[in-house]
């Protein structure tokens, strides 16, 4: 029993071993001068436990009484997490090499995070859901004020403690008045009860509470204020992460919680996950125009993100799941490539974010230029890159499920999105020279990872390599 | 209604022990100590700040960082307790999930040791 | 054989147009130049022995590519060869290939274009591209294949037109084209849905087969039930009215003169203009179920071909004068196809084709000549300057003219066997009615204004600027070699296929591939005793619809009549060319005062005939200036005000008041975040509570 139990959850296992002994050969090996290496070994390691996920035999195992799912829901969610996770991580090397600010525990702490993630995902109980989101957030905490010489990086990890603890008192106090009102905390259980007919009061502020907590770790409007800030005060390549694996992991985590526990009430939160998806959208589109800072920006776009996945979250169905899913992986891809664009601006050594520095790059490094075009068309939603597959996916999902006025709506607030993106690229190709020119990182990982996510986005029209398959069997598992 | 309170029923008379119990030593304190005040003695206590004082002052973050070591040991241990007392009853999954729990924290502590954290110096 | 005739064109214009660079000017336009020859040899190869009893149903396909595959739609890319493609390959493959060949003379220098300019690879592009579109659209197999061909010399023509792009007066001929082409492709593109939607193919195959039921389906469009075969067969004549600038639609083929000549010669004479035409022919198993339609066609031909004449009386513009000449030979065009002759439409197509050509290539030298001056009023006395291109010009003109041997039939020019043709077909299909009267008329005109031409052109003084006359000069040999070709068709190209368009049924028939058979007796005696000259009714047209080339229906008896029309009508139209070759020799020979005087004194009719009837006027009135005003207030008020301005509001107020809004409420203050965190959970619980979530 115990050992069925411990070989369905062997991946998380094998990567806490992983992060514990990176821990204890750091501290007692080569401390700092090992961090490189650690880097590219969480990295790798990752990796494998990604492939592991994918290879292994056929999902839909259970354990510990039905508190960890193992389901193609879940693994769809964590190889696009790991993936994710070890690709920013490689990225990182290099700058915060370079900017001294490269801790062996950096890689252990973005482990841990990802250990975290793939509990949230593999949830199946309000209790392991808890614990994975502490274990990622906890991790998150720390990686913010990584630069500890730095009163914004600082400022940036204690404003995201403070709010996220109180997100967590408001997801806890939820959970609370959910084991309350059914008297579980199995998922499994939770749905018996609260897919008989109409669910009871107590039952509905328990569920906004937890839909508001949740909220929180995807940055929906109102409970985005955190974003801008963070995004801006921890360094690049922590900014990176945060814009990417642990969105997936609490957007899966949204719709395992919505659609595992509260499937019988779509209805009752379909119109929360509406409105805050409407917001979002418009929020993240608009106040994004007011932003010079690219990391700031970018967390507007995030913001705005969200509200189109959202969309796919509100429709209620399978196929809303399926366009979630979609979603989260066209944009963590995209994602990935702009920040190793971010991560490579720089003057004298120093990281830029200001975008007035991007004034006729295209003319210095039109290679590196026409990629950056191609992710911020996609990142627009201009049609003949993924990103418009991405958004037309939720948008029929959400016509679908009958959400005409949602869909019409992130149509536009798209469009007035679309302009900070195209003023970049208007920078880069249009803009005047006024002497202060960013230059150009010439790290080859980076320059991969920039390329690669700009041919993805033109390359993967032809299917999406497979993923709307893998996402189409993630989704029926969840929702029937 | 009336059903569930009287669940509540025993919690309510350890509220009152505890409440009457706690009277009694307070009333016993005023009866039968013996009274020698200073000032140190009667201020408030708080660990090793002064209690009425501006917010926004330098502290040492070494109280916190030991604070926070304090907290994940006591609770360690309020894990172990109810282990502890009923070890006899456990099964092999239970014991190896304590020696797991324990293992964790041995590292965890092995890397503070390691960093210097419970050095004061 | 086909492919090669097809592709050889578009693969000339290709590597003319994109490798002239590589290959170099003059090597570009050889390339296209004998590109082109080589599809004329092997069209003329295809038509010589094109025999249409060898195949089933007189036609056979080659097929290219699968095209369109769309729910029912299927087309594919196919060539059908039946004797109407031949003919017309012919046509557009010979001509176009002595057009190339002409313009490396005419084309040598031109004042519109700079020095060092290069612009003569692309002429010869456009014009191979020209070819290849016209091949496209008359080796159709199915309706879509000829409309991309349709649209694609349209295109070429707009492209050719405006081809000295510098010239204002290019620029809005190639506009004006294009946008009067677009009202008769509209009509075309309509005529293609209604048989789609009534016969679920566009396959001329399945449209034929399909033509005896078409005639009796009721087809509702614009509220009226109308007969699906007439309304089809009308929409699609709309089309080719604008195509061969028939009445209404004609307006744009004189101002299409301001191509270069060699454009107006092959596309505005000799082919694109021809399309129309060729279209009622191809379209013939529909046209005769549609009496109603063909009696428009009829009558809205012979009124063009009166029309056209009478403006061409009074041009001065040598081109222009031409140019009305070929809108009046198209009207006589759709006579013939009117009443049912489309073998004697198809003959005067392919007779027309040649001395036309000729004539436009004849002016061509002479404005070459004359360094590009175009207006006959300043010509005079060239015979003897330019001898041969006189005598070119001269057969072309007794070619247009018809002048031949009366009541032989078919010893004359060219002109004089198709023409008369026309015109005996035209009082047997109208009992000597409408048609048949302005197509006399019409004919006297032609005569009138050809001659006229000729003799201010070539004979009398030299009028105009003396140093242009001192310096005409003959052509180069690569303009005149073309004009020796196109002189032999003018003359001969009518006797020597009299008889396959226009001599007995059974020849007709057998020529165009569709079967022929001796009708009941019944039919015979009724119709000797109606005319007792002719002996008897042999035979009569028996083919199923979509057989061979054309489809004559089994009453249609009109061609047989054309031969025993009284010999009055026989001799009409010879008489007509005598009178108005009578009119010119007094007018420009004998009394050259006297047209100046005869329009001062008829001034109104003068201006009247001079100003086109003032069709530019009138459209200019009632199209122009109305779209023109409504495009200023869709554009002033709508696009700038309304929508700009309410894209402008939106996205220069509103939305940078929403952005400094969210900067303002992003204060960096923790608790201002926690505010609005438990505001947005208070917000949700109240609304979820009031609400009710499900209720």
């Amino acid at each position: 029993m115990v050992a069925a139990d411990l070989s369905v959850i062997l991946p998380e296992i094998l990567l806490s071993v992983f992060a514990m002994a990176a821990l204890l050969a750091g501290v007692y090996g080569g401390k700092d001068r090992w961090a490189p290496m650690l880097v590219w070994a969480a990295s790798a390691a990752m990796l494998l436990i990604a492939a592991f996920i994918g290879l292994r035999g056929a999902p839909g195992a259970v354990a510990f009484g039905g508190m960890f799912v193992d389901d193609a829901f879940s693994r769809f969610a964590k190889i696009v997490v790991l993936v994710s996770a070890a690709a920013v991580l490689a990225m990182s090397q290099d700058y915060m090499q370079r900017r001294g600010i490269l801790r062996f525990e950096y890689p252990i702490l973005i482990v841990l995070a990802a250990v975290g993630m793939m509990m949230m995902v593999s949830a199946g109980d309000l209790m392991a859901l808890y614990m994975g989101l502490e274990l990622q957030s906890l991790a998150l905490y720390v990686v913010a004020s990584l630069r500890r010489d730095s009163a914004k990086s600082t400022e940036a990890g204690l404003k995201y403690f403070v709010l996220g603890a109180l997100s967590s008192g408001l997801l806890l106090y939820g959970a609370s008045l959910v084991y309350g009102y059914t008297g579980t905390t199995l998922f499994s259980g939770i749905v018996q009860v609260a897919g008989q007919g109409d669910i009871s009061l107590g039952l509905l502020f328990g569920l906004v509470f937890v839909i508001a907590g949740l909220a929180f770790k995807v940055s929906a409007v109102p409970f985005h204020m955190w974003t801008p800030d963070v995004y801006e005060g921890a360094p690049t390549p922590v900014t990176a992460f945060f814009a990417t694996a642990p969105k997936v992991a609490a957007m899966a985590l949204f719709a395992r919680v919505l659609h595992d526990a509260f499937g019988g009430a779509v209805r009752d939160w379909s119109q929360v996950i509406a409105l805050l998806s409407v917001l979002s959208m418009f929020l993240g589109a608009i106040a994004a125009i007011g932003q010079t800072n690219i990391k700031r920006l970018m967390a507007y776009s995030s913001i705005a993100h969200m509200g189109y996945a959202l969309i796919g979250l509100a429709a209620g169905t399978a196929l809303g799941v399926q366009a979630l899913l979609v979603y989260m992986a066209i944009y963590v891809t995209m994602n990935v490539g702009t920040f190793a664009f971010i991560l490579m601006m720089e003057r004298d050594g120093q990281p830029v974010t200001d975008i007035n520095a991007l004034r006729m790059y295209s003319r210095r490094e039109p290679a590196r230029a026409l990629a950056m075009l191609i992710l911020l068309f996609s990142l627009a939603g201009v049609p003949p890159m993924l990103g418009f597959f991405a958004k037309l996916a939720v948008w029929q999902a959400g016509l679908d499920a009958g959400l005409v006025w949602l869909v019409v709506a992130s149509a536009v607030a798209s469009a007035i999105g679309a302009f900070y993106y195209l003023r970049i690229v208007f920078y880069m190709y249009f803009g005047e020279e006024d002497g202060d020119e960013v230059e150009t990182n010439t790290s080859p990982v980076l320059y991969a990872f920039l390329m690669g996510s700009a041919a993805i986005m033109v390359l993967g029209i032809a299917n999406m390599f497979g993923v709307d398959q893998a996402a189409a069997a993630a989704a029926a598992v969840l929702v029937n | 209604m009336e059903e569930m309170l009287r669940e509540y029923l025993p919690i309510l008379v350890f509220l009152a022990v505890a409440i009457g119990l706690g009277l009694v030593l307070i009333l016993a304190a005023v009866v039968l100590a013996v009274r020698n005040p200073d000032p140190e003695k009667v201020s408030a206590y708080e660990c090793g700040f002064n209690a009425f004082d501006d917010a926004r002052m330098k502290f040492d973050v070494r109280f916190y960082l030991v604070s926070i070591l304090f907290i994940i040991f006591d609770l360690e241990i309020a894990f172990l307790f109810p282990w502890a007392v009923s070890f006899r009853d456990l099964s092999d999954a239970a014991f190896w999930s304590m020696m797991v729990f324990l293992g964790v924290l041995t590292v965890g502590f092995a890397y503070e040791w390691k960093k210097g954290a419970l050095e004061w110096e | 054989m086909e492919s090669i005739i097809l592709f050889a064109p578009l693969v000339g214009a290709l590597l003319c147009g994109f490798g002239w660079k590589i290959m170099g000017e003059t090597a570009a336009m050889w390339v296209a130049t004998g590109l082109l020859f080589l599809s004329a040899i092997l069209s003329w190869v295809v038509f010589l022995t094109f025999d249409p009893t060898a195949h089933a149903g007189g036609h056979y396909t080659v097929s290219i590519l699968r095209w369109i595959e769309s729910g029912t739609l299927s087309t594919d890319w196919a060539i059908r060869m039946d004797r109407l493609t031949a003919i017309m390959l012919i046509v557009i493959t010979t001509v176009s290939a002595l057009v190339h060949l002409y313009s490396f003379g005419y084309m040598a220098h031109d004042d519109n274009w700079r020095e060092g300019e290069v612009y003569r690879p692309r002429f010869f592009a456009y014009l191979s591209f020209f070819t290849f579109a016209m091949l496209m659209l008359v080796t159709a197999d199915n309706l879509v294949q000829m409309f991309f061909g349709w649209e694609g010399v349209g295109v070429a023509s707009y492209l050719l037109i405006g081809f000295y792009y510098r010239k204002p007066s290019a620029n809005a001929a190639a506009i004006k084209a294009f946008v009067v082409n677009r009202v008769g492709d509209f009509g075309f593109a309509l005529g293609i849905f209604a048989l789609f939607f009534l016969v679920d193919s566009v396959n001329f195959a399945d449209v034929f087969a399909a033509a005896s039921t078409l005639a009796e389906t009721q087809l509702t469009f614009l509220w009226t039930s109308w007969n699906a075969a007439e309304l089809i067969a009308f929409l699609l004549f709309i089309g080719a009215m604008g195509k061969s600038a028939q009445l209404i639609l004609h307006t744009w083929l004189p101002d299409a003169m301001e191509g270069p000549t060699p454009v107006s010669a092959l596309i505005h004479a000799a082919t694109m203009v021809t399309a129309g035409v060729f279209l009622v022919c191809r379209m013939s198993p529909i046209m005769e179920f549609a009496p109603h339609a063909t009696a428009f066609i009829t009558v809205l031909g012979a009124t063009t071909a009166f029309f056209a004449a009478t403006v061409g009386l009074v041009q001065t513009d040598i081109k222009r004068v031409i140019a009305y000449s070929t809108c009046s030979q198209l009207g006589y065009m759709f006579v013939a196809a009117g009443v049912g002759l489309y073998s004697v439409a198809m003959f005067h197509l392919f007779t027309h084709a040649f001395f036309k050509a000729m004539l436009f290539l004849g002016a061509g030298s002479v404005i070459h000549a004359m360094h590009h001056e175009q207006d006959m009023t300043n010509y005079g006395g060239l015979r003897k300057k330019i001898p041969y291109t006189f005598w070119a010009m001269m057969i072309g003109t007794l070619a247009i003219t018809g002048v031949g041997i009366p009541l032989t039939g078919w010893i004359g020019f060219a002109g004089f066997a198709s023409k008369d043709a026309v015109i005996e077909g035209a009082y047997a299909g109208t009992q000597g009615g409408y048609a048949f009267w302005l197509l006399v008329i019409a004919a006297l005109f032609t005569s009138f204004y050809s001659w006229r031409l000729m003799f201010l052109t070539f004979f009398g003084e030299a009028r105009g600027d003396r140093h242009t006359h001192e310096h005409a000069h003959e052509s180069p040999m690569t303009m005149l070699i073309p004009l020796g070709v196109l002189a032999l068709g003018a003359t001969f190209a009518g006797a020597i296929w009299y008889s396959s368009f226009f001599g007995k049924t059974n020849e007709v028939a057998k020529f165009f591939g569709t079967h022929y058979a001796t009708p009941g007796t019944e039919e015979a005696a009724a119709f000797a005793a109606a005319n007792p000259k002719a002996s008897e009714l042999k035979y009569a047209f028996d083919g199923a619809p979509g057989e061979g080339g054309i489809y004559v229906a089994p009453d249609n008896h009109i061609l047989h009549e054309a031969h025993y029309v009284p010999t009055w009508v026989k001799l009409s139209p010879f008489v007509a060319m005598l009178l108005g070759l009578g009119i010119a020799i007094w007018f420009y020979l004998i009394n050259p005062s006297l047209p100046g005087r005869l329009a001062e004194n008829q001034r109104p009719l003068y201006l009247f005939l001079k100003n086109k009837w003032y069709f530019d006027e009138l459209y200019d009135a009632i199209f122009v200036k109305p779209a023109i005003g409504i495009g200023r207030v869709f554009w002033r008020k709508g696009d700038g005000n309304v929508i700009d301005g309410a894209i402008n509001g939106v996205a220069m107020g509103i939305v940078p008041f929403f952005t400094r809004l969210a900067g303002r409420a992003q204060s960096g203050y923790i608790f201002t975040y926690a505010f609005w965190m438990v505001v947005g959970i208070a917000v949700l619980i109240t609304w979820m509570s009031i609400g009710g979530g499900a209720e």
